[in-house]
């Protein structure tokens, strides 16, 4: 809706998290913003990309996180301010090089990374607290409550991160990156005066060991508790810890995050403001300890809301064991002790329900009758399973890899990986995907399978990723299958995009993260140099795709890679690319759910322009849904799904 | 038996898991589900229907013998040692071209060219090898495209897969050429005609083929692979005498190997078929252990049969001679020890004398009788 | 603050519809217009991954007051504009109230792998029961008139304006649609959303 570069400092504005996110690191005058897309933070680097020609900013999706992080750390030795976005996974991929950098301290630029997590895991393959990194790691760490939060910690995050020479996190979940809410906006930055310069030279009259290389550690890891403490000084005055309630709380709430927000709505609603307090910290790591240990002194009870880990929760024990026997009066009520779940989302209702127990007071939601008849209906409501587009050359890649798959015979499997291919998992893509775990795993798992032959593992192992996965993390997969000897038989999903995460360029799509163009990096010229077999197929045609794996798995040995290449729908619509073809289903031909089909295209192939018509019997396309792809007319038993070409 | 309430679930678990199937091909007939592939029959994926075609046309799968019999014949099954015959003599083409492509005496292919030409039917189904000589249902609606699949081919052919690509609608008249278990399926789906393919009443002429057992596609065509260039292979046969052997007619020359070398991959389901002379037909046509070399023995069933049979002597493109009384003889004594071994090896299998698998409502007491020949 | 009032304090508004209905640019659109009408907004979509086809809710709270968190409490929702039926039996199973009010586009959108979908008759019967108003607005059949379902939010953005519930007007909405639309994608768009007002005019004489 609104420019991101508006340049009224003092007015409002709706931002999503991401956005105001965005906006502060520009605000906070960065020179370099690294990331890769995954959501919920895929936004921020958008954002980002979409004004950096303007505010001179270099931009880029970089092929992974551990490579985004160096960059922003290149920039910051040059003493530019830098910034990285990342999803929870994107943290656990860089902690190698961050572990380093703190050994070694960053430039004169400051160096902000927001990750953000994915409580209850709605877009992710695992469920993770990346809070824990920030301590293992020894960072800064800080948690908005709301977007207004989010962009002013992270221009603070850089006076934090320059004052002590280390990179500071703030960290964010789902709810803080895509809630859209009230932003008042800052002043937008000064042109950049500063001219980017590398100060550790080699000094032939002087040598030194540079700043920048790491090790011997000893020292340096004692430094680095150092800055933590300095840090921790900062913390114990910072506006972003608020306190809301009565000087002596009956119970004491401390939280962080957005997990604020339920808490102090819990107890509005639950019309408990005079006995229980909300202690919330946006300082999380290291603790504030003389700002905590403060409030848990005017308090007997202690109750922790945060998402997911008791990451709060175990400092402030750990603290209050310290403090002992002053605190040896306190009761403590969170994860350990059973009253808050360690996983999945909190919410407003969450807490009420925690608050009631722990208070032993009453709360009235809805009319009993209306709940009861509304309980009632929502048995009838279907259950909506996730799908792919209609359109999605996944659909087609699943349908001929379970054919080949089937007519081959020997129970061979798909070792799978992360994007939106991930739901070959599931019933759009037929249950095809056998593993699941971290970006370019499938490759890598498939590596171990296909070097069983000498313990007799006799069953073909297949493998898929896709075209952003294959720059992210396959590629040292598979040099190590072509170098290792491995047998296995990798299926590069090539729809021009990064498409789970918004459709996001990389390498192979020969676009910038600004729109600019790029060179493009050839994926299959990759594979013939690494000495792999390679053949290119379209999705689309079914028989040749299915020929061609089953030939594949034929050959048996070494790596074989096939390239199934096909734009994805979403990325055609956007591009105004025209249909191809108009569908319809012919009602006379179609046999329905009777014995020979048994609505193979509506119960099985599933793609949701193909609707049952249950009065008629048969099936039918919905005109609304519908892209025209055509690929449906070929899985029909009955020739009854008919395809006209378009004129246009 | 329309009600089975038996699906594809059941077929697979009944018949193809057990090493009962014998290739005949009447499952893949309008389903999208099982197809066969590399000489297996395969489940692309779950089908929900409760009564399926598929279980109910199995030859494998409970068939009702009488019942069957009297689709055919109007009457009550045979115990005949070589079913309902209504004459039996030798038979041998005249027609040179066909004398050349054909197996042993050419008659089938000659009948099935002289339906094609009368217009008695206007498409046969029938066997075709491919490149790979891989055998392949096939429609041949001409004199030529029937030549194309002459000669036997000796593996289970899944020759009804060609059934289906008969258009649902269509007004053609079928003649199909089978074995008995393909002729004993083909039975079935006209007992049970299916709702959503072609009408089976069009099947006017059914040609049945003697088999002794036939070999398993999906480990014969790997010996045959490694051991011949099939692109220069030109036909196969097992020679009446001395019958043990196996030629392989390539376009350099016949290589011989012992029918030992090739018995390991004999389909284990042939072990239990009881129909020798395939049973339910218009007239079969064979050789082995009966007519002469170069003749056939042909088996006339019903008066179609028979009426073609004169039809093609008057037109000069048959000869016929009696069958002598001692290779009758041979014939039928053959065809009853198979019956007889089937059984055994049936209710070996099953461990219980009323649990005869696929074989169900013989007439009072014969398979007891056949089970007690020495 | 704003000058204008809410009906209540905070409001909770949700848009209920499924992946690829354009839920999410809608909710953005509200959220940014109750802002500059000077209300405390919180906004929250679910996406990503929901584009495929996945129930959307899109929930929307506004305050005069302060920022509150974007989800509505169980059974607190005061109104519910739903662009596909069963979601929004969904959002009333979870969140309806007696006194909430509906906007509803009666065009269902299949689950795919043959899942059964209610008799659409029992569907509205429902959703009238659980409501203290319920309004049928068919936004996808004038959106299919104007040659592109796309259109179908725009038509339930007029609908929501015209029903006068929140405290917004077309005129508080024109320049929002001004900045996002340009040229002549602009003129439909404003076609489509004075059709939306059009519709719950109509809708709402009849009673």
């Amino acid at each position: 809706m609104t420019s991101i570069l508006m340049n009224k400092p003092g007015a409002t504005v709706l931002l999503m998290g991401n956005e105001a996110i965005a906006r502060g690191a520009i605000e906070a005058g960065i020179g370099v913003a690294a990331a890769y897309p995954g959501s919920p933070s895929s936004e921020v680097l958008l954002t980002i990309a979409g004004v950096a020609k303007e505010m001179d900013i270099h931009a880029e999706w970089s092929v992974n996180e551990k490579v985004g992080t160096e960059v922003a750390a290149g920039a910051s030795f040059a003493g530019i301010r830098s910034f990285c976005a990342m999803k929870q996974n994107g943290a656990t991929v860089t902690a190698d090089f961050i572990v380093n950098l703190n050994m070694t301290g960053i430039g004169d630029g400051g160096i902000v990374i927001f990750v953000s997590d994915d409580p209850g895991s709605m877009t992710s393959s695992n469920e993770q607290d990346s809070r824990s990194l920030a301590k293992w790691l020894d960072n800064p760490l800080l948690e908005p409550s709301n977007a207004q939060e989010a962009k002013d910690m992270v221009k603070w995050g850089y006076e934090v991160s320059e004052a002590v020479k280390l990179l500071t996190f703030v960290r964010g979940v789902t709810r803080i990156s895509y809630t859209k809410s009230n932003v008042v906006l800052g002043e937008l930055p000064e042109r950049r005066e500063k001219k980017a310069y590398f100060p550790e030279l080699w000094d032939m009259y002087n040598p030194h060991k540079s700043t920048f290389t790491a090790g011997p550690s000893l020292v340096a890891h004692k430094v680095l508790h150092e800055k933590l403490e300095k840090v921790r000084e900062l913390f114990e005055a910072s506006v972003f810890n608020r306190y809301w309630g009565p000087e002596n709380p009956e119970l004491l709430i401390i939280t962080c995050g957005s997990c604020t927000s339920y808490c102090t709505e819990a107890v509005s609603e639950l019309k408990a403001g005079d006995k229980v307090g909300v202690l919330k910290l946006g300082t999380t790591w290291p603790l504030p300890e003389k700002l905590v240990a403060k409030y848990l002194s005017t308090t007997k009870r202690v109750l922790f809301v945060e998402e997911t880990d008791p990451f709060v929760e175990r400092s402030v024990m750990e603290l209050a064991a310290r403090l002992l026997p002053a605190t040896c009066d306190l009761a403590f009520y969170g994860a350990e002790s059973g009253h808050v779940d360690p996983y999945n989302e909190q919410s407003t209702d969450l807490v009420i329900k925690t608050l009631t127990g722990i208070l032993g007071i009453r709360y009235r939601g809805r009319d009993p009758d209306y709940d009861r008849e509304a309980k009632e209906t929502l048995k009838i409501v279907p259950d909506r399973l996730i799908n792919l587009c209609a359109g999605c050359p996944h659909r087609a890649t699943y349908w001929a890899v379970k054919m080949a798959l089937q007519l081959d015979g020997r129970k061979g499997f798909v070792c799978g990986d992360i994007g939106c291919y991930t739901l070959g998992f599931t019933s759009p893509g037929f249950f095809q995907m056998r593993t699941l775990h971290a970006m370019g795993s499938g490759t890598g798992v498939a590596n171990g399978l296909g070097n069983l032959k000498r313990f007799g593992l006799d069953q073909p192992v297949l493998a898929v990723t896709g075209d952003s996965t294959f720059f992210h993390a396959t590629l040292p997969a598979l040099v190590n299958g072509v170098y290792n000897n491995a047998d296995f038989t990798l299926l590069i999903l090539d729809n021009s995009a990064t498409a789970m995460t918004g459709f996001q360029p990389h390498p192979g799509t020969g676009e910038l993260a600004t729109g600019e163009p790029a060179t493009v990096v050839d994926m299959e010229a990759i594979c013939r140099a690494l000495g792999a077999r390679v053949e290119v197929c379209d999705p689309f045609d079914l028989e040749k795709s299915t020929k061609t794996l089953l030939r594949m798995m034929a050959e048996d040995t070494g790596v074989r890679v096939i390239i199934l290449r096909h734009m994805c729908q979403l990325l055609k619509d956007r591009k105004k690319i025209p249909r191809e073809y108009k569908v319809h289903v012919d009602p006379e031909k179609c046999l329905g759910d009777g014995c020979g089909c048994d609505s193979l295209c509506t119960r099985l192939f599933g793609c949701p322009g193909l609707m049952w018509d249950k009065e008629a019997g048969k099936a039918a396309i919905d005109e609304a849904i519908c892209v025209g792809c055509g690929v449906c007319a070929d899985i029909c038993p009955a020739n009854a799904i008919i395809r006209e070409e378009t004129t246009q | 038996m329309s009600d089975t309430g038996k699906g594809v679930r059941e077929l697979f678990e009944e018949v193809i898991y057990q090493g009962l199937c014998t290739g005949c091909g009447a499952c893949i007939t309008g389903c999208p589900y099982i197809v066969a592939h590399e000489g297996r029959i395969i489940l692309l994926d779950k089908c929900t229907v409760a009564e399926g075609d598929c279980y109910k046309h199995c030859p494998r799968t409970y068939t009702d013998m009488n019942a069957v019999s009297k689709k055919i014949f109007g009457i009550p099954f045979s115990d005949q040692e070589l079913g309902v015959t209504l004459d039996i003599y030798m038979a041998r083409t005249k027609d040179s071209e066909i004398g050349e492509k054909g197996q042993d005496g050419g008659t089938a292919t000659t009948l099935l060219a002289l339906a094609l030409q009368e217009g008695m039917v206007d498409l046969v189904v029938c066997t075709k090898m491919d490149e790979d000589k891989v055998p392949h249902g096939y429609l041949a609606r001409s004199r030529e495209e029937l030549l194309q699949c002459a000669g036997t081919c000796y593996e289970a052919s899944f020759a009804l897969e060609g059934y289906r690509s008969i258009p649902k609608d269509s007004a053609e008249k079928v003649g199909i050429i089978g074995l008995g278990c393909q002729l004993e399926a083909l039975t079935k789906i006209r007992q049970y005609p299916p709702e959503k393919n072609v009408n089976p009443d069009n099947i006017k002429l059914t040609v049945g083929l003697f088999c002794g057992w036939a070999l398993s596609p999906h480990v014969f065509h790997p010996y045959l692979r490694g051991h011949y260039d099939l692109s220069r292979v030109v036909k196969f046969d097992i020679p009446h005498t001395p019958h043990y052997s196996f030629d392989v007619h390539t376009k350099s020359g016949i290589k011989s190997v012992s029918l030992d070398e090739i018995r390991p991959y004999i389909n284990p389901a042939c072990q239990y078929c009881w129909d020798m002379t395939a049973e339910f037909s218009d007239v079969s046509l064979g050789s082995a252990g009966s007519a002469f070399p170069g003749w056939n023995t042909a088996v006339v069933r019903t008066k179609m049969g028979a009426d073609l049979m004169e039809l093609a002597k008057r037109r000069g493109i048959l000869e016929t001679q009696a069958l002598p009384d001692q290779r009758l003889a041979h014939l039928k004594s053959n065809a009853l020890k198979r019956k007889k071994t089937a059984l055994e090896n049936i209710v070996e299998r099953t461990g219980n004398k009323n649990d005869l698998l696929y074989v169900g409502n013989l007439p009072q007491g014969m398979a007891d009788r056949l089970l007690e020949i020495p | 603050m704003s000058k204008k009032r809410l009906k209540r304090e905070p409001f909770n508004l949700i848009i209920a519809g499924v992946g690829g209905q354009g839920n999410v640019l809608l909710s953005a659109f509200v959220g940014t217009a109750l802002v500059n009408e000077g209300f405390m907004v919180s906004v929250a979509d679910t996406f990503g991954v929901s584009q495929r086809g996945g129930p959307v809710t899109s929930h929307i709270k506004i305050s005069g007051k302060t920022l509150y968190s974007s989800v509505t409490l169980e059974g607190k929702a005061d109104m519910i504009l739903g662009m596909e039926p069963v979601e929004t039996l969904r959002a009333l199973g979870e969140f309806g109230s007696p006194h909430v009010v509906v906007i509803v586009n009666p065009r269902p959108i299949y689950p795919p792998g043959g899942m059964p979908y209610p008799d659409l008759d029992v569907v509205k019967r429902q959703i009238m029961k659980l409501s203290s108003r319920a309004t049928f607005v068919s936004a996808t059949e004038e959106a299919l008139k104007m040659g592109n379902p796309i259109y179908t939010n725009v038509i339930l953005l007029g609908s929501l304006v015209g029903a006068d519930i929140l405290p917004i007007t077309r005129e508080t909405m024109m320049p929002i649609l001004e900045e996002r639309f340009p040229g002549k994608l602009l003129d439909a768009n404003i076609k489509a959303f004075n059709k939306g007002m059009e519709l719950i005019a109509k809708a709402q004489a009849q009673g």
